[in-house]
């Protein structure tokens, strides 16, 4: 779920976690039943924790539960899960083919493994590693190997006071993805659902704080009263020396320089069978153009958002709405050299609606749009053609001629769970822009409703 | 290296591990929880610190009759009574309480002030409903539910109070006891609710909802 180079040279990070859990549970006292994951662990189902059921949206229920560090019910015995997706992913025109690798073709795609729960009364942890199975590909023989690496950790301590007239919750969590802490899907951390790596499924621009995953670590403190207000500010490095398991098997896209602040603060509210929640957050990050040279001047992210999330949660029906509009400026670009002007700006909007019927059928509507300034540096046209000459030609598939991020996506999905582990769906990733225009956008002749893709998968858990 | 982060995170475990308190503990087996730990900590996330939930997919269990949640607790502990929601949401976190903390929960909420839920959605259906819940339905053989559970609805022991009870979950209730054999220990409901239709049904749930018992 995340679109980073990896690097060969760790050691299956799997291994690790098994070896961490070994430690865990050897340290920690205290009685111990049933088997791994939180629905083991709770003994609930997990529409109990999902709105209908659906991965990873949580219903009010769920998020107290992951506010409260994953400490709710007992530690179970061995707290793993394991998650694999299959998938086929068909763009609409796959030309040139190098650029589609795998298009048409049904592929097992990743698998997960979890480790994950109560480790005492008061810490908890959510953490993932994922192994690629097709996260690189020899140039010269085109044979594709897989890989693992750390996807979202999430190391909790959280305490709740709590009485007839007050609840109170506080918690500090150590975590490699900025938002990866939220309970609303709305965050950048979970909002963008897109369990693939081949086709086009996304603008190619995005904002900083969602660009940081499994690269950085991160101390945040958060406090959540009377399941109204929520605040949370967390401090964030490129992770290293101890907490390089942070961002193990990965490469660094984007090096930060020192700390860099992120903050949220929500409101929410519970009537019957609603809630709602409206919030604003922010990000401040410094970043090193070149990530393996961590000297010299940084680019200037700021990033602020404000979102919106509305669940009915009724028996057999769930109905869910999202919103999420991120505005980032970017300076010192000129500087850094990764962009031409002094300062530019990026836009993103996401909304999305879904409805699931008993758990088991569902669909959603999204849409995704990507807007901003121009930049020739940041958002490349042309290339050198390679000849010596200084010739210069369009860039093919990913060139935007006018120098602009303006992406625009409607997104339908359907999907059917035949059981609370598995999921089969269907999207359909339809654009009306990409790189700045609707036709020609690349300037060798690509139009936007070229990049429409179909993606179909499979996904299970246990 | 990577053994220098466990070795870490370890560390910060075991320090922070040094604050925890049963007092606050989110754990449903051990023994040691206060009655009042598991109600703030577990119970009251779906049910409400005072058993007056706020969501209507979970039921309200201020001031219900003890013996009745007694005999509930056991029949999810025992898997019993095997309804979805109980399935998906008792089962769980009742799987190890004790016979005393049965009693324990059960006497807390039994002593809880239930809250008037003032709601009228159809005022047509509260009369219908008044008259089934004191005179039942002679042709169809309906019984009065009056006669087990309370001129008030407050009922009696065994037969829970219904008094401003959610709706939704009512009538989910009925339609469990008239459609399946997942809550044996309400056998006696099936003939009850054999005859009623959906209407009836509806009637007698939104008329329990708008009262205070």
């Amino acid at each position: 779920m995340k679109n980073i180079q990896q690097n060969h040279s760790d050691r299956p990070l799997v291994l690790s976690l098994f070896g961490l859990l070994t430690v865990v549970m050897m340290l920690v006292s205290g009685a111990a039943q049933a088997l791994p994951t939180f629905a083991r662990q709770t003994g609930q189902s997990c529409v109990a924790c999902h709105a209908g059921g659906q991965y990873p949206e949580l219903t009010p229920y769920g998020r107290l539960f992951k506010l409260t560090g994953y400490t709710l019910g007992e530690r179970p015995t061995v707290p793993l899960s394991v998650m694999g997706v299959a998938s086929y992913t068909k763009t609409i025109n796959a030309d040139p083919s190098s650029d589609f690798p795998k298009n048409a073709v049904a592929l097992f795609q990743t698998g997960s493994v979890f480790l994950a729960g109560k480790i005492t009364d008061n810490i908890g942890m959510f953490a993932q590693a994922t192994y690629d199975n097709y996260a690189n590909q020899d140039p010269t023989t085109n044979q594709w190997s897989g890989h693992s690496h750390s996807d979202n950790i999430d190391l909790r301590y959280a305490d709740r006071f709590i009485s007839s007239n007050n609840d109170l919750i506080v918690g500090l969590s150590l975590n490699n993805n900025p938002s990866v802490t939220d309970v609303w899907n709305t965050a950048p951390a979970w909002i963008q659902y897109v369990p693939t790596n081949f086709g086009v499924t996304g603008a190619n621009a995005a904002p900083m704080v969602s660009q940081l995953g499994q690269q950085v670590a991160g101390l945040g403190a958060y406090v959540f009263w009377n399941k109204t207000l929520y605040t949370e500010v967390a401090l964030y490095q490129t992770a290293k020396g101890a907490l390089t398991i942070l961002k193990s098997g990965n490469d660094i896209g984007n090096r930060l320089s020192g700390s860099n602040p992120y903050w949220r603060l929500a409101l929410s509210h519970e009537w019957g069978p609603h809630n709602v929640m409206a919030g604003m957050f922010g990000m401040n990050a410094d970043v090193f153009p070149d990530p393996t040279v961590p000297s010299g001047p940084t680019t200037h992210y700021r990033d602020r958002g404000v979102d919106m999330q509305y669940q009915y949660l009724l028996d057999e029906h769930a109905f869910t709405t999202q919103l999420s509009y991120i505005h980032e400026s970017i300076r010192g670009g000129d500087v850094t050299g990764v962009a031409s002007n002094a300062t530019n700006t990026l836009n993103q909007l996401q909304l999305k609606a879904s409805y699931v019927y008993r758990a088991t059928y569902g669909g959603s509507l999204s849409y995704h749009q990507t807007t901003g300034s121009s930049d020739a540096t940041l958002y490349a046209g042309l290339q050198d053609d390679g000849t010596g000459t200084g010739n210069m030609i369009p860039i093919p598939g990913s060139g935007s001629m006018n120098n602009n991020p303006d992406t625009r996506i409607v997104i339908p999905e359907l999907f059917w769970m035949p059981m609370q582990y598995a999921r089969v769906g269907l999207q359909y990733y339809k654009y009306n822009r990409f790189n700045g225009a609707s036709s020609n956008f690349d300037g060798a002749g690509r139009n936007a409703k070229d990049n429409n893709t179909l993606f179909v998968y499979v996904w299970a858990a246990y | 290296m990577k053994y220098k982060s466990i070795s870490a995170l370890m560390l910060i475990a075991v320090l922070m591990n040094a604050c925890s308190t049963p007092e606050r503990s989110r754990s449903i087996v051990t023994q040691h929880v206060p009655i009042k730990t598991i109600v703030t900590q577990q119970c009251s996330n779906c049910h409400g610190m005072t058993g007056n939930s706020n969501s209507p997919n979970f039921p309200n269990l201020a001031a219900q009759q003890e013996a009745y949640l007694i005999s509930q607790l056991q029949g999810f502990r025992a898997h019993t009574r095997s309804d979805k929601d109980g399935y998906d949401y008792m089962w769980g976190v009742t799987a190890s309480l004790s016979d005393e903390q049965i009693q324990g929960l059960a006497t807390y909420f039994s002593e809880q002030q239930a809250v008037l839920q003032n709601k009228i959605s159809a005022p047509e259906k509260v009369v219908r409903g008044q008259d089934i819940y004191e005179h039942g339905i002679s042709d169809k053989e309906v019984p009065a539910c009056i006669a087990c559970h309370g001129g008030k609805a407050e009922g009696n022991q065994i037969f829970p109070r219904l008094a401003g009870q959610h709706a939704t979950y009512l009538l989910k209730q009925l339609n469990v006891f008239q459609n399946t054999e997942q809550r044996p220990g309400g056998a006696m409901m099936k003939g009850v609710s054999h005859a009623m239709t959906k209407e009836n049904m509806e009637d007698v749930a939104y008329y329990l909802e708008s009262i205070h018992g």
